[in-house]
């Protein structure tokens, strides 16, 4: 039997053993059980297709109207498979450390773990799905099971509220993604993927265009790029630690591979198509950027920062679509090659810095980092392992960050024969990059020197411990591979290059393979730098240690901190979160909305004084304004019209046959 | 011995030698304007030395990140600078798209070093931190620009050439005379001098850098204090390659002198700075640090006019 299905049979069986009246221990075994036997079961199928075995093809036989259900494993779904499978088995791993409490409890975990089966199971069939029901089944399944999972703590409303969001959010990207594919059956009849990329491939104009906007906006909301990116710090912040983790890292990054699926099949691009991705990746990054910045609960901050490197992602696929648009293999390479293992490197380290954040929740019972402090001393691992993946995030070396954002930087400053131009406007791109990375270094000094360093500002919080076992080994196989990838990106390059051949399939062999190699060797020299750098690092620590004890110097003298000749100094006064960010993030109002809520100490013995900034999302608030406008205005028309006036009815009725009529007459009769 | 050795060496001599003599330099310009004596040329190398044999103390809140980050910074600035062309159209180590490593290298060595003193849980290195980390983010755009510019100008991929071969190209007249003021001005920010930052100053609510390294002492102080020379290095090297007319495989002992010079020269003009205005207002650094910027994007779009037309 063909392994994929197998892992599927595999999966929805242990989803409903989870449903048993058992005990929860055995409810999360079963889960995890067939999610390890799933995993398995999906590399046997995955490994090859990576390595260079020709795809995989299945059709299954069904009833009308839907027909037979075409499943293709191609290499850019096998790279998905490859890393989504066994990060979604983390995160169940993580979960029961991370639930524990709930264990012995009423709660039925089962759900929980069953859930995280769906999720998987949505993997294959959206990543090998090739009928277009079967790719919105699996892209729904998904969908409604990220929305169940993130409501775990249904009573509080607010998660409720956020959930919701959610779910309203990616129905609204539903729509245009039906739209979309409505646009493509109407013009080949056909439900097959392959099918309308033969057409999107032969029909370059309009109707492509419009699917391609479509598409685009579809996938964005998917994987919150700005400006459909509100639902998403809500989410985060309501969400398991598990749930943000696998969402942001992994579920999420199902958008990029439709959009990744659909660039490949639909032909040669056309080169503003990779100017607009540039574009609104680049405005992603940016203003995702720059909303970490304010942020002071620790996973909504995450959350932002998912867009901001969704939108990194997105600008290695606009050079390799500009590549393809000019024919020039060594951008389509560079571009493609970075994207796709940015979104690897992102898995990694995104999901590895919401672990930490769980961890630290779990410890601290919140993740506002101006309570927090001091927590590096408390919990090593756990600080160690948000630094790492801190750094990773920041594009520096020697983590693997850098590696993408390397290939990516390689395509923006190409030395291909480009106009002067075009070239200029890339590296306004490039500069724009430079400033996200040097946000997020902000972000990051900001968020781990609150958090983990100096002491801690709120005693009324448990004292800091680290987590079990069960939480602590996801973090540090996340933490693993983000050094591993880091010095030695060419790892990461093996399960990129084959998706990335599959975009030059158009290229003559001999150009591909060169652009291959190009692609190779930058990796090359970006590991030299990685390892030279961690290594010089380490050489010249053990060379300050062995110095100092061959030289039997004393000990190191230990004093309090330099108070600029103030003795009295108490925790309270450590540079907050807020004072870090204040002076950058007034600068960027115009993006930002900060909301400022203060009461100034009045009289000689002032009882009570506060200030509170809220950096609040300029979208969403921006959002709601209009809903609550548009609310005002219906009722007011409600209020004006009545109900039992039958004009009212004859109206509507004549608007719906003119409207009905209108779309006959507009689609030239191209339907059956 | 091949002249790529020689100039290596001398690549190395000036790398570890420049942080000295241009501290020296400037302060012996800044006594001049004062009509001062003035410390001597080496007075910093003494200076080091001294803090070299000195027990440092380190707070008691810090953790091990807040020794590490020292050694942490100073090896990350001279890894940099192995690929940074200080003498004309060479660096000891290039390949495609040297610089955005450069960057980034420099890049890890800001975070260890807002790190390191955000270690410590002072009020004040917080805020020098926030400073730092936000200076640094308006800087670093201006230097992607300038990359960018050259590549476009040059169609070369590596520091050394695309620097050292501008003065080749037919752009060179319209775009040295922004590109060089651009770089003085990240100069005066990333090495902490007057009017961004100023390194003798005793007021830590004015300070940037100097209030970053309040609890380090001893040896640790030393590698941050050489760290920033080195940075200092860099970029006076970034401004001697730009003007350096010689090729260094050439010519290389005129292209070092001339060289060496220069940079000696941007010593002067940094001195003279500091002795003849204060140092702005926190505000106005911001639009001072933005200047570089738009001298570049002057020079991008001189480059673009006068190779692709309108």
């Amino acid at each position: 039997m063909n392994p994929l299905i197998a892992a599927v049979l595999v999966l929805m069986l242990g989803a409903a053993l989870c449903l048993l009246p058992v005990s929860n221990y055995w409810r999360a075994g079963f889960g995890l059980a067939s999610q390890v036997l799933a995993t398995a079961l999906v590399w046997l199928a995955v490994v090859p297709v990576l390595l260079g075995a020709p795809e995989r093809f299945v059709e299954m036989p069904w009833g009308y109207p839907i027909g037979a259900l075409h499943f293709r494993l191609n290499a850019l779904g096998a790279f998905f498979l490859s890393w989504s499978l066994p990060m979604t088995l983390l995160g169940g791993i993580y979960a029961v450390g991370y639930l524990r409490k709930y264990f012995n409890s009423t709660r039925h975990m089962g759900v929980h773990f069953g859930l995280l089966n769906m999720i998987s199971l949505s993997f294959v069939l959206v990543y090998t799905g090739e009928h277009a029901v079967t790719f919105l089944m699996g892209w729904e399944v998904a969908a409604l099971s990220a929305w169940l999972l993130v409501i775990w703590d249904y009573t509080n409303q607010k998660v409720r509220f956020a959930g919701f969001n959610y779910l309203v959010s990616t129905h609204i990207g539903l729509i245009f993604l039906v739209a979309a594919f409505m646009i493509l059956y109407a013009q080949t009849q056909s439900w097959y993927l392959d099918d309308w990329g033969a057409w999107m491939s032969q029909h370059p104009g309009t109707i492509r265009n419009t699917v391609f906007l479509l598409l685009l906006t579809s996938f964005g909301l998917k994987s919150a790029f700005f400006p459909f990116h509100s639902w998403l710090p809500r989410a985060h912040a309501a969400a398991p630690a598990n749930v943000s983790a696998l969402m942001s890292g992994v579920i999420h990054k199902a958008g990029l591979f439709a959009l990744l699926h659909f660039l490949l099949i639909q032909g040669r691009p056309d080169a503003w198509m990779g100017w607009a991705l540039l574009a609104f990746s680049i405005t992603s990054a940016v203003i995702g950027g720059l909303y970490t910045v304010g942020q002071r609960d620790l996973k909504r901050l995450l959350g932002y920062s998912s867009t901001e490197n969704v939108g990194i992602a997105g600008i290695g696929f606009g050079i390799g679509t500009l590549g393809l648009a000019w024919d020039v293999p060594n951008l389509a390479a560079l571009g493609f090659a970075g994207g796709m293992l940015h979104i690897l490197n992102h898995a990694f380290f995104k999901c590895q810095l919401f672990y930490a954040a769980g961890c630290v929740y779990q410890a601290k019972h919140g993740v506002d980092i101006e309570r927090l402090g001091g927590l590096a001393k408390l919990m090593p691992i756990t600080a160690l392992s948000f630094l790492i993946g801190g750094i990773a995030i920041s594009a520096l070396p020697p983590f693997n960050g850098f590696a993408s954002e390397f290939l990516i930087y390689s395509g923006l400053f190409t030395g291909d024969a480009i106009s002067v131009w075009a070239k200029l406007l890339l590296a306004g791109v490039a500069t724009l990059l430079a400033f996200v990375g040097a946000v997020s270094a902000l972000s990051i000094t900001r968020a781990y020197g609150v958090i983990f360093m100096g002491k801690s500002r709120d005693d009324t919080l448990p004292d800091g411990v680290e987590p079990s076992g069960w939480m602590l080994a996801p973090l540090l196989i996340h933490t693993a591979g983000t050094v591993l990838l880091g010095l030695m990106p060419v790892l990461g390059l093996m399960l990129v290059a084959a998706p990335t051949r599959l975009f030059l399939h158009a290229l003559p062999d001999v150009a591909a393979q060169q652009a291959m190699q190009g692609v190779h060797d930058v990796l090359g020299r970006v590991s030299l730098v990685s390892v030279a750098v961690a290594g010089l690092i380490v050489l010249t620590w053990a060379a300050v240690w062995l110095l100092r004890r061959g030289l039997r110097q004393p000990a190191l003298a230990s004093g309090p901190t330099w108070g600029c000749g103030y003795t009295a100094g108490s925790a309270r006064v450590q540079y907050t979160g807020n004072s870090f960010s204040t002076e950058f993030a007034h600068r960027y109002t115009g993006v930002m909305t900060l909301l400022k809520r203060q009461k100034a100490p009045l009289g000689y013995f002032p009882e009570d004084a506060y200030v509170v900034t809220d950096c609040v999302d300029a979208v969403e608030r921006r959002l709601y304004n209009v809903i609550g406008h548009g609310d005002e205005s219906a009722s007011q028309i409600s209020q004006l019209m009545h109900e039992d006036d039958p004009r009212l009815a004859f109206a509507l009725g004549l608007a719906a046959v003119v409207a009905i009529s209108a779309l006959v007459v507009l689609a030239e009769g191209a339907l059956p | 011995m091949t002249v790529f050795w020689q100039l290596t060496l001398a690549h190395m001599a000036v790398t570890l030698v420049m942080p000295f003599l241009l501290v020296g330099v400037i302060n012996r310009t800044k006594s001049w304007w004062a009509a001062r004596k003035g410390p001597g040329l080496w007075q910093s190398f003494h200076d080091l030395r001294r803090l070299l044999r000195k027990r440092p103390v380190v707070s008691n809140t810090a953790t091990p990140l807040f020794r590490l980050g020292a050694y942490v910074v100073l090896v990350c600035a001279l890894a940099a600078m192995a690929f940074v062309p200080l003498l004309g159209q060479f660096a000891p180590l290039s390949f495609a798209h040297d610089f955005v490593a450069v960057a980034y290298i420099l890049g890890l060595a800001r975070l260890v070093l807002m790190l390191s003193a955000m270690d410590v849980g002072s009020p004040f290195e917080g805020m020098g931190a926030a400073r730092e980390a936000m200076f640094g983010a308006f800087a670093e755009p201006a230097l992607f620009l300038l990359l960018g510019t050259l590549s476009a100008a040059t169609g070369l991929s590596s520091f050394a050439d695309m620097l050292g071969h501008l003065h080749n190209t037919s752009y060179y007249a319209l775009v040295v005379l922004p590109l060089a003021l651009a770089l003085l001005i990240l100069l005066q920010t990333e090495a902490a001098r007057v009017p961004v930052d100023d390194p003798s100053t005793h007021l830590e609510l004015t300070m940037i850098h100097e209030v970053m390294i309040l609890d380090h002492s001893g040896p640790e102080l030393a590698a941050m204090q050489y760290a920033a020379g080195l940075k200092m290095t860099l970029y006076a090297g970034l401004i001697a390659t730009l003007l350096n007319p010689l090729d260094p495989l050439s010519a290389p002992l005129a292209a070092v002198t001339v060289a060496v010079g220069l940079m000696l020269g941007v010593a002067v003009v940094v001195g003279c700075f500091e002795s003849l205005m204060a140092r702005l207002p926190l505000p106005w650094v911001t639009r001072y640090v933005w200047l570089a910027g738009w001298l570049v994007a002057f020079a991008a779009l001189a480059v673009g006019v006068a190779g692709g037309g309108l």
